[in-house]
């Protein structure tokens, strides 16, 4: 077993149940191939340095799980094909530090 | 093998002075590595504040000549802000 961050974008136009549904999506499949999540972070909507399919702003969800090599390629195979999404990046870790984080300081902003 | 960059060091270099390359001032910095040693930041693809002070106006990624990072955290560097680009942050 691994530790894991994976980020998703997705789309701007997808209203918030839409986007409880792709995280929920997700966390399901680590939890059905025996993975363990740790943490779910939202980090809202921001706006890209570029353009991004034609999409200046997009919505990110950060998970942070314990998995093995099974569960990698399952959210692989369903990410490449989800139309909400328009990138994703997983990073392997030795530890998670799962107390700072770096977006949260600009959501409160905004509100 | 040690490299032979007496050339580079001879010059005052200020980390956050992108110009630095080109000015030549007289005033002395420390040519220390500033992500290296005790309580020295994170280099992390979500540490987006750190990252951008290592790319240039243009989004390249500055040499560690200009911004004296030892080899082993500009390696890092490069990888993290590879990584902060894939996600559209940088």
């Amino acid at each position: 077993m691994n530790f894991y961050e994976h980020t998703l974008i997705a789309k701007q136009d997808l209203s918030t149940s839409e986007l409880n549904l792709v995280e929920k999506k997700y966390t399901d499949i680590i939890a059905k191939t025996d993975g363990k999540v740790i943490k779910v972070e939202k980090w809202g909507l921001l706006s890209f340095a570029k353009k991004i399919r034609s999409y200046k702003k997009g919505f990110y969800i950060h998970y942070k799980f314990e998995a093995q090599n099974k569960t990698l390629e399952e959210i692989k195979k369903n990410s490449v094909i989800d139309n909400s999404l328009l990138r994703h990046l997983t990073v392997r870790y030795k530890k998670l530090d799962t107390e700072t984080e770096y977006f949260k300081e600009s959501n409160e902003k905004k509100k | 093998m040690k490299r032979k960059n007496n050339k580079f060091n001879k010059r005052p270099q200020n980390p956050l002075n992108k110009l630095s390359l080109f000015q030549k001032s007289d005033s002395r910095f420390s040519k220390k590595c500033p992500l290296s040693g005790k309580d020295a930041p994170v280099i992390d693809y979500k540490n987006i504040k750190l990252l951008k002070r290592y790319v240039s106006d243009t989004d390249k990624i500055m040499p560690s000549r200009i911004t004296s990072v030892s080899q082993n955290k500009q390696r890092k560097l490069t990888s993290e802000i590879k990584k902060a680009k894939i996600l559209g942050l940088i």
